[in-house]
């Protein structure tokens, strides 16, 4: 396997809180990657500094080779690189295949002024891809219309359209109701897999993080404070006092103070 | 009531007639204020100076056209040449070297530099065509007058206040909703609008978009200007008193649906118009009357809803 993404020495801080102090991580191709830590300890802001959302203060990112910090988020968009946030940001004016069909068509470039949204070929794909993930039948629904985990699942979808490599998710399940959790993670998974796409996923459900991901990496007081299979991490009884300690399973509310640095 | 109706009858009509013909251009300009807003967030005050600008050029073009002795009906297509014209050549630059400087930052900042650009356009409004009133009504004489019967009497109306400028308004309205609803670049401006970030984070060039939706955005503010200018002499100030207006329509409809602003204009136009017949002291009061009364029972506008995204 080789390294899609590589992170070194990351730093950045935000007043006095150190978010990121001198961050190493790689992301292996083909993995699923979850993030774990304690609220506000600079998981999302690490999704944020990916996807040229922030500027680190020191540090260097390369995808596949080459340097992207600095880039705009479209640039990045455009080299492969997807994301999703903690909360959907699917357009509520729009229907769920509107949506994915203008995903497609911002991947698919230049545009004609007058061209239908939902001309038949970013229809076609906007439907496999609804398909794909079992939001077919609610296709017609406006986006504000669904319940929090097809929400997600069509927000994920959007995200899925721009065909990236490699997909960062700010808490896929934050917010879905437990009895539906597994049921988004495992289409969440079987679509992923299927198209070959690396992901890493901030995500504070530990059963979540035990059934989808190959490795955990710990992020605690700006450091990867430990990495592993999920079977190793989540056993390793420091992470269990410091980590889900702290944030119990099933707390995925989503409240985060990392919510707020994306914000501001 | 019967009494005052027969006596007044004929004024209502006309009243109504005046009132479609000018909310029929202050649509224009609101309808272009809401755009730009709804993309850039910031409030463009030099947007009434567009207005006036459109309406110059318009009169000039069309003063130009019969110097050189061609035919009159070229006076027509020239009121939307010249709308055209004003915002191709000044959109892009406004957008590129001023606004996209302030995007995002303090709203007092953004309003003070176009506040500032606002004042820099009119002076050169005078520079360029004077102090003296510019008139061209070739389109106006060009279409004669319609007598419309009303009761036993006839109401004379040109024919171009009570057509065209009407008609361009209800061109612009239906165009307008159905590219921003059914075409592709017009979903990415509704994205653009309602999500700077996620539209980004899809890949859509949100810079381009805002500069197009600008440059959109003056060409209508300069095609109300046009239209209006075979009818409405125009004088410095002008940019002003129609920017004010179309703050007064924008915010009483609330940001959003282009029919919005339409129905608001609408109510805007004929208000005044009422004022102007009936009790010309309440001319330049009632759009504010009805401004106030609108947000004091709907504080987010007759057609917005309230902003529940967060910040």
């Amino acid at each position: 396997m080789s390294v899609l993404l590589s992170a070194r020495g990351l730093r950045i801080a935000f007043g006095g809180l150190k978010a990121a102090d001198g961050i190493d991580l790689d992301v292996m191709e083909g993995e699923f990657l979850a993030i774990i830590g304690p609220n506000g300890a600079g998981k999302t802001t690490f999704i944020n500094m990916a996807t040229g959302y922030l500027r680190p203060q020191a540090g260097s990112i390369t995808y596949d080779g080459q340097p992207i910090l600095g880039l705009k988020p479209r640039r990045i968009v455009k080299a492969g690189i997807a994301r999703s946030f903690q909360l959907p940001q699917l357009f509520t004016e729009h229907t769920v295949l509107e949506n994915a069909a203008l995903a497609i068509a911002a991947r698919a470039g230049p545009w004609a002024p007058l061209a239908p949204l939902l001309q038949r070929r970013f229809r076609a794909e906007a439907e496999e891809l609804l398909d794909r993930f079992g939001l077919l039948p609610l296709a017609d629904r406006r986006a504000d219309a669904l319940n929090e985990g097809a929400r997600k699942l069509a927000d994920i979808a959007m995200a899925v359209a721009l065909k990236p490599r490699l997909l960062l998710m700010d808490e896929p399940t934050s917010g879905v109701a437990s009895a539906e959790k597994m049921a988004v993670v495992e289409t969440l998974t079987r679509v992923l897999r299927d198209s070959r796409v690396t992901a890493v996923f901030v995500e504070h459900d530990m059963e979540v993080v035990a059934r989808f991901a190959d490795r955990v990496a710990v992020w605690g007081q700006g450091k990867i404070m430990a990495l592993g299979p999920p079977q190793q991490i989540l056993n390793d009884p420091a992470v269990l006092r410091d980590v889900i300690g702290v944030a119990p399973v099933g707390d995925g509310a989503g409240t985060g103070k990392e919510g707020a640095h994306a914000a501001t | 009531m019967g009494d005052w109706l027969s006596q007044n009858g004929l004024l209502l009509g006309l009243a109504t007639l005046d009132g479609l013909s000018y909310a029929a251009a202050v649509f224009m300009v609101a309808v272009g204020l809401n755009l730009v807003f709804g993309v850039l967030r910031i409030l463009n005050i030099a947007h009434g100076s567009l207005y006036a600008i459109g309406g110059y050029a318009a009169a000039s073009l069309s003063l130009f056209l019969s110097s050189r002795g061609l035919p009159e009906w070229l006076s027509l297509p020239a009121l939307v040449v010249a709308a055209a014209l004003v915002g191709v050549l000044l959109g892009p630059v406004i957008e590129r070297l001023l606004l996209r400087r302030v995007e995002g930052q303090e709203p007092v900042l953004q309003l003070l530099v176009t506040f500032a650009l606002f004042m820099v356009l009119e002076d050169l409004q005078k520079l360029v065509w004077g102090v003296q009133p510019v008139v061209s009504d070739t389109p106006v004489r060009l279409l004669g007058n319609v007598e419309i019967p009303f009761g036993a009497d006839t109401i004379p109306f040109t024919a171009y206040q009570l057509f065209v400028l009407p008609g361009i308004a209800l061109l612009t309205l239906v165009g307008l909703a159905w590219f921003l609803r059914r075409t592709l670049a017009g979903r990415m401006i509704v994205a653009v609008t309602e999500d700077r970030e996620a539209a980004r984070a899809m890949g859509i060039d949100a810079a381009k978009v805002t500069l197009l939706t600008f440059t959109a955005g003056a060409a209508l503010a300069a095609l109300g200007g046009a239209l209006a200018s075979p009818v409405a002499s125009l004088v410095p100030g002008v940019g002003a008193q129609t920017i004010v207006l179309s703050f007064a329509v924008v915010a009483t409809a609330g940001l959003g649906r282009v029919e919005g602003a339409a129905v608001t204009a609408l109510l805007i136009g004929l208000g005044r118009a009422f004022a102007v017949y009936f009790e010309p002291e309440l001319e330049v009061v009632v759009p504010y009357i009805i401004m106030v009364l609108v947000l004091l029972i709907r504080p987010q506008g007759l057609f917005g809803t309230p902003e529940t995204r967060r910040i």
